[in-house]
């Protein structure tokens, strides 16, 4: 009858001292730093760096550089008016808001007042962009399924 | 004096605005740019899966008609060839007919429908009677004692469109003021003049046939607003319209 006893102490010591070094162990780990998740985008799989993928192409010509500095210089010339004309167009715009409400003013302060306040309905607003060509109508669009390959990382 | 009559007559007008369906075609700076980007990013990409199918393709073909002996290939199975995809999809894509992007409303030049010129905003006009004379304008009606200029203005959308039109109202602040004085006829000491107050409202609601549309409309680019309004009032609405 003594052995059944000793059994037991044996095995809820083992069992603690498994449960501690367990635990113990969980504490390393957590303590360790958390691994970095790594940015897909960001590592260029190995097979796009054999050479046998560069393109061959004709070098370029003295005429053809001169010809992209040229055109990148109009370039920058047309963005600089195109740019210009878009702040002035704004002026315009907040000029002749102000002047309509300094008039508002004038008339009446309640209407003023309520003029001024802001408009909650308004955000978010959304809108769907303009397309190449206008929506074809009765286009039956072809079936497909999109399967998604993310892989998801967990810290 | 807050019961002091202003000599002022205060009217809320909307400027209902379609915004633009399709791009605007691009400028020819805009157009070489784009073109010597895509050249750039050529030059500097590496061949592609499908391209280094492609030469592989070409190469066993260069070899086949070079050595005439075709032991490895002839298995009996037939390989689609890089080049027949490309094909494949180029005929594809010429089957594919897209809508065009200038309507028949643009050929017929029907200024009272909203299928016409995709690319840029319409703005509505309508035909009222002020005074004595009949005039183009942007759909205003007379403030009253109780309500917001806002809800005036869209009290005039939905006096000349219907109790159905869908419109973003762009805040609670007017965009712009048109100020006149009336002619010395009408003029008296409480009653000098009239002032516009211009609201702007996107049309979010793409077809308006259930709309019944009580007078003469038109919908109109900012180019065309010349060809209706007064010069001052023109001037006073063309300085918060963005082209």
């Amino acid at each position: 009858r003594a052995q059944p006893k000793k059994k037991k102490k044996v095995d809820v010591k083992k069992e603690q001292a498994q449960k501690e070094r367990m635990k113990k162990k969980l504490k390393k780990l957590e303590k360790a730093a958390p691994e970095l998740i790594p940015i897909e985008d960001f590592i260029t799989p190995l097979k796009y760096s054999e050479s046998n993928r560069v393109r061959s192409l004709p070098p370029l010509s003295p005429e053809e550089a001169e010809r992209r500095v040229l055109l990148l210089k109009k370039w920058c010339l047309f963005k600089q008016k195109q740019d210009e004309a878009e702040k002035k167009a704004i002026k315009a715009l907040v000029e002749s808001q102000q002047e309509a409400l300094k008039e508002l003013q004038l008339e009446s302060e309640e209407l003023y007042q309520a003029a001024i306040r802001r408009d909650e309905g308004l955000f978010p607003f959304e809108r769907e962009g303009p397309s190449y060509t206008p929506p074809l109508p009765g286009y039956d669009p072809p079936e497909g399924k999109c399967i998604d390959t993310t892989k998801v990382y967990t810290q | 004096s807050a019961a002091a009559r202003r000599p002022w007559r205060l009217f809320g007008a909307m400027c209902l605005m379609r915004l633009p369906r399709i791009t605007q075609p691009l400028e020819k700076e805009e157009e070489e740019v784009a073109a010597l980007m895509e050249q750039i990013e050529l030059e500097k990409s590496l061949y592609s899966d499908h391209e280094m199918r492609k030469l592989e393709e070409e190469e066993q073909l260069k070899r086949k008609m070079e050595s005439l002996y075709d032991e490895d290939e002839a298995r009996g199975k037939t390989v689609i060839m890089a080049q027949d995809l490309e094909e494949k999809w180029e005929q594809k894509f010429l089957r594919f007919k897209a809508a065009p992007r200038i309507t028949d409303a643009d050929k017929s030049n029907d200024r009272t429908s909203l299928n016409r010129k995709l690319d840029s905003n319409l703005m509505l006009l309508v035909k009222q009677k002020i005074g004595n004379q009949e005039l183009w304008l942007l759909p205003q009606v007379e403030w009253q004692p109780g309500e917001t200029l806002r809800s005036t203005a869209e009290r005039a959308m939905a006096i000349f469109l219907g109790d159905h039109i869908q419109a973003k109202v762009l805040g609670n602040a007017p965009y712009g003021i048109y100020k006149y004085k009336f002619p010395r006829a009408i003029r008296t000491e409480n009653n000098v003049g009239a002032k516009v107050f211009f609201f702007k409202a996107f049309l979010q609601s793409s077809d308006l046939s259930q709309a019944d549309l009580k007078a003469d409309y038109l919908w109109v680019t900012k180019k065309e607003l010349g060809d209706y309004l007064k010069s001052e009032y023109l001037k006073k609405v063309n300085r918060f319209l963005l082209d």
